[in-house]
């Protein structure tokens, strides 16, 4: 069987080898049988990659413990459902995943689009090609999956902290998002190549660009809620270089996914959504790349192997020929109209974009400022969460704030006084909610009731076009209410799914800030019968358990819980020991929800003394929940924004066919 | 009112100034980075009493109570035999052990290394990927 694997991944090297050289040959002469058959190349190199695919899940599921890659991730105990994850568990199946994915995708974003954009076709199958050659050779010449070994009786197992639901999902959640962004690349780089550089490209690649920005939003969520319960540090995000890696590319494509609107709407900010493209496009490789190579200290770094130049060159060739190749094009993308106004929304998507665009390049300084100190001084220096926390509030409250005014305020050229008028409901709203909170002793941290009180604001401004829109529905002869509200949000899905992620994001702010500035820390050493007060909860240590189950010891510290004097039940924190040797120790961490305020009981069991005693950390952390609960909302606006528009594609074709195609002059 | 056309690239030119104003900003007020160095390096350098962060290979014996009076171990070179000695309080990691890859922040006094509380960050076992010839960094 490693035999098939191998030779499956030649041949899909082969074949998207063929789809980027003839797919290229035939898009620059014109013959479109054999750009047809380079575009059935990139198809079939899916299968190959399927092929190999399967073979390696067959390996785990079947204990085949003579591929060296199945022996250093699996173990003849591992649960089926682990067995299968466990695929992605190291860098060779990772790498494969990347290869299936995209060739999957790739094909698929082919043929769905033939019709919509079939003169800038030819040029898509080659890059995507191209693309998935870097990949495919990685994995045939370096870092194959299929490596055999004298069979050992067990395999090494699979790291604990992998052994986890949260890990089925995260690691190909995360893949998707950066291997969905190859498609706007993909798109985008074509309609450059060919010189179609009308909107077509952005109506082919919407809904692609959409999906990889949710499975990464929806990925990096529950990173942090797998970090959060697993890790138990009592924190989400640490800023480590590869949760960055992640947010990096999702912060350019949030910025994307707005600009695209003003290009389609005015014709406008044509060479910058190219530029994001790319950019988003290279950032997702970068977080491969500092995902795989270990060359930063990141308790992420485990796979240190000798990818990271190989990633690096690829990296580098993918921006030189974007840049070379938008240079080229600059003429063709001049816009059509120019900004009327700074008051409008155009210019407030504009605002956006800028601070989006500048906190993740803020972000990639502190991520690479390592490296390049290195390479300048010899010493790596590195930049803490400080760093990344004052550039996520200079830049993060700002970009709130224009969560909430930029959908009220008119295309081309709004006046200040109708802005007064659409902002005054939502904005005394907050500013009432703000002194509230002031009163209430939030005036601690600045930065968090501003945070709050613009959280509110984008709330509170989000429901007023809720209302409004319904109402006008109903007036419009919708029989009832929730008919009214279906109405107004099926007609028109992108504007209204777009508002409910923005509530996403106000949710996400108000639970960040809740942890991050009012979160509340004890440490104690407590003997059984001694207590501790953490805010409003006393915690009592009843005792110390210490049970041996199937492969592990389950050392646990009991507590009992009281809140403001009434008694609130049991909490058990501690470790797992696992009896394997080499197996790491497991933190199990209490957490006790309180849902109407959204507020966790956070205890750690930090370490059990031979005396009986226990040094306890606790932490109160306010509104932390409202943080999954985004995750929920985000990937609801996400779906309602995908949803397919029969009304929407039809306005969209009517337009497009009236707009002049755009050819070298 | 007759309509002014407003130039995208000032608005950007404008708006990257401001981002650099807050960075200057940002590097005046809150200060810099922290060098990241190795056992050898700590020792050559001029750091005494500077904040660092030091990584290396964890070395026995590991001694004390970090949450009474300081774990006490030793942190080698990846590549060499310089070793420094550590006192740390505060969380230690679940996979803390000796010849585990670790870093933390701290300063140095006296010829110790003395950790930041809850610092120390331990990099997962080696077992989990074969390492490449090299010191991983």
């Amino acid at each position: 069987m490693p035999g098939l694997g191998r030779a499956a991944l030649v041949v899909a090297l082969a074949l998207v080898v063929y789809a980027a050289l003839a797919g290229g040959y035939a898009a620059v002469k014109g013959r479109r049988r054999l750009g047809d058959s380079a575009r059935n190349a990139l198809v079939a190199s899916f299968v190959a990659c399927l092929t190999a695919s399967l073979v390696l899940w067959g390996a785990f599921l079947s204990d085949d413990l003579r591929f060296t890659y199945v022996a250093e991730h699996s173990s003849r105990n591992l649960p089926t459902r682990y067995a299968f994850t466990a695929f992605w568990g190291g860098q060779e199946g990772s790498l494969l995943l990347w290869a299936l994915v995209l060739t999957a995708i790739g094909s698929a974003a082919v043929l769905l689009n033939r019709r919509l954009v079939s003169d800038v076709l030819p040029w898509t199958v080659p890059i995507l090609g191209a693309v998935a050659t870097f990949f495919l050779l990685v994995l045939v010449v370096v870092s194959s999956p299929f490596a055999t070994t004298p069979e050992p009786a067990d395999g090494l197992g699979l790291n604990t902290s992998l052994q986890n639901p949260y890990m089925i999902a995260h690691p190909p959640l995360l893949y998707l998002g950066y291997v969905g962004l190859t498609i706007p690349f993909a798109f985008a780089m074509a309609a450059l190549a060919s010189r179609r550089v009308d909107e077509r490209w952005l109506v082919a690649t919407r809904r692609w660009t959409l999906a990889a920005w949710t499975c990464l939003g929806v990925g990096i969520l529950l990173g942090a809620k797998w970090a959060y319960e697993e890790v138990g540090w009592g924190g989400w995000y640490a800023w480590d270089p590869v949760e960055n890696a992640a947010l990096m590319p999702w912060l350019v494509s949030t910025a994307f996914l707005h600009s695209v609107m003003v290009q389609e709407k005015k014709g406008m900010l044509r060479v910058w959504n190219v530029i994001l493209v790319a950019l988003a496009f290279c950032l997702a490789l970068f977080g491969t790349f500092l995902t795989r190579s270990g060359v930063l200290n990141s308790i992420h770094s485990f796979a240190e192997s000798s990818i990271g130049g190989w990633f690096l060159g690829f990296i580098c060739l993918a921006a030189a020929a974007s840049i070379a190749l938008i240079v080229s094009r600059l003429p063709l993308l001049r816009s059509r109209t120019k900004m009327e106004s700074l008051v409008s929304r155009e210019a407030a998507f504009l605002y956006n974009n800028l601070f989006l665009v500048a906190f993740a390049l803020t972000v990639l300084w502190g991520v690479a400022w390592p490296l390049v100190s290195e390479a300048v001084r010899g010493i790596q220096t590195t930049v803490g969460a400080p760093y990344y926390d004052f550039f996520a509030i200079a830049f993060g409250l700002p970009l709130v704030l224009l969560m909430g005014l930029g959908p009220l305020v008119a295309w081309r050229r709004a006046s200040l006084r109708s802005l007064g008028a659409q902002v005054a409901v939502p904005a005394a709203v907050a500013v009432a909610f703000g002194i509230g909170l002031v009163f209430a002793g939030a005036a601690d941290s600045p930065a968090g009731l501003i945070g709050y009180t613009f959280a509110v604001f984008v709330l509170a401004a989000i429901v007023l076009e809720f209302a409004r829109g319904t109402h006008a529905r109903k007036a419009l002869g919708e029989t009832s209410w929730p008919a009214a509200f279906a109405s107004l949000v099926g007609r028109n899905r992108r504007r209204y799914g777009g508002y409910i992620v923005h509530a996403a994001i106000a949710l996400l702010v108000i639970g960040a800030v809740g942890i991050g500035a009012f979160h509340t820390t004890r440490v104690a050493t407590l003997s059984p019968g001694e207590a501790m007060t953490v805010e409003d909860y006393e915690l009592r240590l009843v005792g110390v358990t210490d049970q041996r189950v199937a492969n592990r010891e389950e050392l646990r510290a009991r507590l009992a819980v009281t809140r403001d004097g009434d008694p609130s039940g049991f909490v058990s924190a501690g470790k797992n020991r696992y009896f394997a040797p080499g197996e790491t120790p497991s933190n199990e961490v209490a957490i006790r929800t309180d849902w109407l305020r959204a507020e966790d009981l956070f205890v750690i069991g930090d370490q059990f003394n031979a005396d009986g005693s226990v040094v306890l950390k606790v932490f109160v952390n306010p509104l932390v929940n409202l943080i999954w609960l985004a995750g929920f909302v985000f990937l609801l606006g996400s779906v309602v924004a995908m949803w397919p528009d029969a009304r929407e594609q039809a306005r969209l074709a009517r337009r497009l066919s009236y707009a002049p195609a755009v050819r070298e002059a | 009112m007759a309509s002014r056309r407003i130039p995208v690239r000032l608005v950007v030119a404008l708006s990257v100034a401001a981002a650099l104003a807050v960075f200057l900003l940002y590097t005046s007020f809150a200060g810099g980075a922290t060098d990241s160095l190795r056992p050898s390096q700590l020792l050559a350098g001029n750091y005494a009493g500077k904040e660092v962060q030091l990584a290396g290979i964890v070395k026995g014996p590991l001694a004390g109570d970090p949450h009474a009076g300081g774990l006490r171990f030793t942190l080698k070179d990846f590549d060499g035999p310089q070793k420094v000695e550590v006192v740390y309080m505060g969380s230690v990691p679940d996979l803390f052990a000796a010849e585990r890859h670790v870093y933390l922040r701290g300063t140095l006094e006296n010829g110790t290394f003395v950790g930041e509380e809850d610092s120390l960050v331990t990099k997962c076992p080696s077992k989990y990927a074969p390492k490449a010839d090299g010191e991983p960094t």
